[in-house]
């Protein structure tokens, strides 16, 4: 009798490498973006692919109403959100600080200091959006280029770059960007450059991961076949196929790295107080939760609304360039 | 002792006393999907019946709803996007419409299936003995210890050596003829009355393929058991079965019993089929008849015959009008074809296809052409089940 | 076993340059002397040459490492040293963490355990009735549940259950280990659910999606066919195949929890490793930062082994495949 095992080898093998689940190459990042990305296309559901669909446009609405809005900011008739204002004053002409919750007047209520939350919020998406747009991108660029080269070269290049990209991701990364502001500084552009190294591990696994796949395809083959040098087929043949990979994953960055800039801000190591972020305004807030719970629930609804907005057009752009088999 | 109540309840309403009559009777079944195109019709007015511890033979290519056949007469189709309408008597009883839990108490028990690729119908992670326990256990009231015992007897009536150590292993430390024995104990462990095997050989290597199909006919012998054996392969059904069904398009385009198939055949497809096997009579390096064109598209299939557009006999009318389903000389056997293979009308048809270029009529070799009700008939059955039992001399060996 | 013993290399290695890493860079960062002053800014400086002296500062740097590296691996993880003037105290690290470890494994496994059992049934119940309309609501609840920050989810909890109904207990910064295991969960209950929420969403869409591929397979019509109920075939036949994207997310997860729960650990108050971590680099008690980095990379790693062999008992194919290799 033939050895069953001698036949079933090579099913097992097969099924190995079919199933992604025993990839070395499966980390929580690009779990988390399948898990985001994956599954029933919430942008897609009961519908055609045809179209963009009303989420998707309420998404593009919402953040383009939040970018023109952050941007507009100082022309905006909206109170000074930083500067003391002239607070009411009862009998002695004592000022009386007093958070009031969400009137017509001011519609997302006053903070303790007698701020209008919403213009508080609206100044404070200039910086949140900003150290969000800013460090992903500084993360997709070094980490789109690394991970394309470690996908494309899978030799020894490849597994080195993907070691230390591992060693990166084994260290807590919440932790490692308060590490590098405690050091650095709490000002902005370290907070933002912090998040930029926590997140650029993370975009070039999934680089990584994608430009393996696709440098194996027949095209690249044939390319090379043709005697085209590595950095064209990489520049011409590769990278145009990993993009909406990444653009969608680097519309879920954002989204992280916004939550990552209150989360670093609620532990003490954000951007310093007096700079008007998301985070610092659900800081302040956080002592008055009792009384005063609007100043931590408005900035808290907006951060919900991005992310959700955010989450939802990588969803589309994922389901649009069909990434999942390409990506994982 | 495993059974629910609630299966329990369901299985009251089979547990009546069985109808007189066929086994199977299933009169004008159509099984219909809803897919983004349209309406697949896959099943189409099919209507059969089977005599307890008779096999049907059901051919036909990919495509023709041969599958989706026997699925819907055992009702394991998914509920959603899938209308069947009909009726489907199983020992005298409605089941088309029976739910799933009603359903439950049959499928294992009274009917069961075979499926054709064994690499990937056993469940991996579980031992082969529990995946054939489970089974027993969930339909007959017996001890844990005695389904062990069953299930060891079934590994040995389907000639698996060293049944007790195969028990406790998985199923990816078999080859595939080793899982499509294993397949088969499960199928017939509750004493079915029923078997279908769809394309059980399919995916096996040929010289494992006349192995199991021999161990299923000895099965089915030992046990009495009627079998629908569904297959591509007019030579795999030639020697088992008794009665044949060729499907087309989800319409059964000819019935008869086996001899008087291979004897006496109508239908141009029938005959297609027939020339698509690789016959030892012939010489050798002789061409083999692929039928040519493909398999109808069943959400837009073509007006009048379905066969019509890959048919060396096509003529106008066939283009118009679908022939109804008739009877040859005996009413045991039906056809549908409005210029049936032996006929005149076939022979002109042929001739006028042929003088007008069309490319399948072309590629009618006439040699083995059935010229009217005669030559090669004879010799045709045999020589097709020759070139897959050649090999087998001992059903119980190795695999 | 050569696969295992290329991972256990590979582990080794990867532990190594971890632990030299986050020792060099502290170095780096701190530089030799200045390590002290920021620990103890406010002793005096026979007090600062006395510590440097105690924790070998003065040697070279591979000696340093070497030394701490021996020292680690025979428990000692140094000092923390508070104080000012002459009056310098120390305590040991390990002391601390010990004290801390158990409140951030309670948190941990507790989420995990928490999400997981609402996450399988659902996972598992939607892949069944995929597209029906508790399907769709359950995706859509999930996607939103993705989009809401866990502090966010805190933070409600903190204001309405805690201060507003005052139903459990917020602020406390009590050690939950002498407590009885009720008024333990009273303060545990918040962060956990917090911690458990996200992870609900991610790990049913996980396990959803496949069970969906799963519930398209053969084996699945076979276990149909045979007769066996629905409720057996999902969660007997279909559920172990298609389990292992959720157990490496959620392994991940519980290394990940360990020391990045911070934001959670904070808005509680609860004294768990996370908080201690953030800390000690907020305080620049760097000793601390590295015995805690490294002992959360161990953590980790191990980890990561461990769900590893989970795999092989899940699936007998790579049992199998692991021992003919």
């Amino acid at each position: 009798m033939p050895a069953p095992s001698h036949n079933s080898g090579d099913d097992i093998v097969q099924s190995l490498v079919a199933d992604k689940s025993h990839d070395s190459a499966v980390d929580e990042p690009m779990l988390y973006f399948a898990a985001v990305t994956d599954g029933p296309e919430i942008a897609n559901i009961g519908k055609k692919r045809k179209g963009l669909g009303v989420g998707a446009w309420l998404s593009i609405i919402w953040l383009a109403l939040l970018l023109t809005s952050s941007f507009a900011a100082p022309f905006l008739p909206i109170p000074d959100p930083i500067n003391d204002v002239e607070l009411p004053r009862s009998g002695g002409g004592k000022a009386v600080v007093i958070a009031t919750p969400p009137s017509l007047d001011h519609l997302f209520g006053l903070d303790g200091s007698g701020h209008d939350v919403l213009s508080r919020v609206i100044w404070g998406a200039r910086n949140s959006l900003l150290i969000g747009i800013v460090s992903v991108g500084l993360g997709l660029l070094v980490g789109g280029v690394l991970g394309n080269i470690a996908g494309y070269f899978k030799g020894k290049i490849g597994g080195f770059i993907g070691s230390v990209l591992d060693i990166l991701l084994a260290f807590p990364q919440l932790i490692l960007a308060l590490f590098v502001v405690t050091v650095l500084g709490h000002t902005v552009a370290n907070v933002t450059f912090a998040l930029a190294i926590v997140s650029t591990p993370v975009l070039a696994r999934i680089a990584r991961a994608s430009a393996l796949s696709w440098s194996e395809r027949e095209f690249v083959l044939a390319a090379r076949a043709q005697g085209a040098t590595h950095r064209r087929v990489i520049w011409r043949e590769v990278l145009p196929n990993v993009l909406p990979a990444m653009f969608s994953i680097a519309l879920l960055g954002i989204a992280v790295v916004i939550v990552a800039e209150a989360g670093l801000a609620i532990i003490g190591a954000g951007v310093k107080p007096e700079v008007v972020t998301w985070g610092n305004i659900i800081v302040g807030g956080q002592g008055e939760l009792r009384g005063a719970a609007h100043i931590v629930l408005a900035p808290s609804l907006i951060i919900f609304l991005t992310v959700l907005s955010l989450n939802f057009l990588g969803d589309v752009v994922r389901a649009r360039s069909d990434v999942r088999d390409s990506a994982l | 002792m495993r059974k629910s109540k609630k299966s329990a309840d369901a299985a009251a309403r089979f547990e009546t006393e069985p109808a007189e009559g066929p086994l199977l009777q299933v009169v004008d079944l159509h099984t219909h999907f809803h897919t983004g195109r349209g309406v697949a019709r896959a099943v189409d007015g099919v209507t059969l019946s089977l005599e307890r511890g008779q096999t049907l033979g059901v051919v036909g290519e990919s495509g023709s709803g041969k599958t989706v056949l026997a699925r819907s007469i055992m009702g394991l189709l998914p509920k959603s996007n899938v209308e069947r309408t009909g009726s489907i008597l199983f020992e005298g009883r409605e089941i088309i419409d029976a739910s799933n839990d009603e359903l439950r108490a049959l499928w294992g028990s009274q009917m069961s299936m075979v499926f054709q690729d064994p690499m990937t119908s056993l469940n991996p992670v579980m031992k082969i003995g529990n995946q054939i326990t489970e089974m027993i256990l969930q339909h007959l009231d017996v001890s844990k210890k005695y389904a062990g015992e069953l299930a060891l007897a079934q590994l040995k009536a389907v000639g698996i050596p060293e049944a007790e150590r195969r028990l406790k292993e998985y199923p990816h430390q078999m080859s595939g003829g080793m899982r499509q024995r294993i397949m088969i104990a499960i199928a017939i462990a509750c004493g079915p009355k029923l078997l279908f095997a769809d394309e059980p050989t399919t995916a096996l290597d040929v010289t494992v393929q006349a192995q199991i199909l021999d161990l299923l006919e000895e099965q089915q012998r030992e046990r009495f058991m009627a079998m629908i054996l569904v297959t591509h392969d007019l030579g795999v059904v030639a020697g088992r079965a008794d009665e044949i069904v060729v499907m087309y398009a989800g319409r059964i385009v000819e019935k008869a019993p086996t001899g008087l198939l291979f004897s006496d055949m109508r239908h141009p497809y029938t005959e297609a089929l027939l020339r698509s096997i690789p016959k030892l009579s012939a010489p050798s390096h002789s061409l083999l008849q692929a039928i040519g064109g493909r398999p109808p598209d069943i959400v837009n299939p073509p007006t009048g015959c379905k066969f019509s557009p890959r048919c060396p006999y096509v003529h106008e009318k066939c283009t118009q009008e679908e022939p109804p389903l008739v009877d040859a000389t005996s009413p045991d056997h039906q056809f549908r074809c409005w210029t049936p293979v032996g006929t005149p009308e076939n022979r002109a048809a042929l001739e006028a296809n042929r003088a007008a270029g069309l490319e399948s009529a072309l590629a009618v070799v006439e040699d083995v052409l059935p010229a009217g009700v005669s030559t090669a008939t004879e010799t045709l059955p045999q020589v097709t089940t020759s070139h897959l039992r050649g090999g087998t001399i001992n059903p119980k060996g190795s695999v | 076993m050569r696969m295992i013993f290329t991972k256990l290399v590979r582990l080794v290695v990867v532990l190594f340059v971890v632990t030299f890493l986050s020792f060099w860079f502290i170095k780096l960062i701190g530089g030799n002397n200045d390590l002290v002053a920021k620990m103890i800014p406010f002793a005096s400086i026979e007090e600062k040459e006395r510590v440097r002296e105690e924790i070998g500062l003065n040697k070279p740097f591979f000696v340093q490492y070497r030394n701490w590296i021996g020292n680690f691996v025979t428990g000692d993880l140094g000092q923390i040293y508070t104080g000012s003037g002459a009056n310098v105290a120390s305590v040991p690290v390990s002391e601390t963490i010990v004290k801390r470890l158990p409140v951030s494994l309670e948190l941990m496994l507790y989420a995990q355990l928490l999400a997981l059992a609402i996450a399988i049934p659902l996972g598992v119940f939607t892949a069944y009735r995929a597209g029906s309309k508790f399907d769709r609501g359950s995706n859509m609840a999930a996607f939103g549940l993705l989009a809401l920050p866990q502090f966010v989810v805190a933070l409600l909890l903190a204001t309405y259950v805690g201060a507003k109904w005052q139903l459990l207990p917020t602020q406390a910064n009590v050690d939950p280990f002498p407590l009885s295991p009720a008024d333990n969960w009273q303060y545990m209950l918040m962060p956990i659910i917090s911690l458990a929420l996200a992870q609900i969403a991610i790990y049913t869409r996980l396990l959803r999606s496949d069970m969906i591929a799963t519930l398209q397979e053969d084996f699945i019509t076979t276990a149909k066919a045979k007769g066996i109920p629905a409720k057996r075939v999902l969660f007997r036949h279909a559920l172990r195949p298609s389990s292992l994207t959720l157990l490496t997310v959620a392994g991940l997860n519980v290394g990940a929890l360990i020391g990045g729960a911070v934001v959670i650990e904070r808005i509680f108050q609860v004294p768990g490793i996370g908080g201690l971590l953030a800390a000690s680099i907020l305080s620049q008690q760097y000793l601390l930062t590295q015995s805690l980095v490294v002992l959360i990379a161990i953590f980790y790693i191990l980890l990561n082994f461990f769900v590893d062999i989970l795999y092989s008992v899940l699936d007998p194919r790579i049992r199998h495949a692991r021992a003919v290799a």
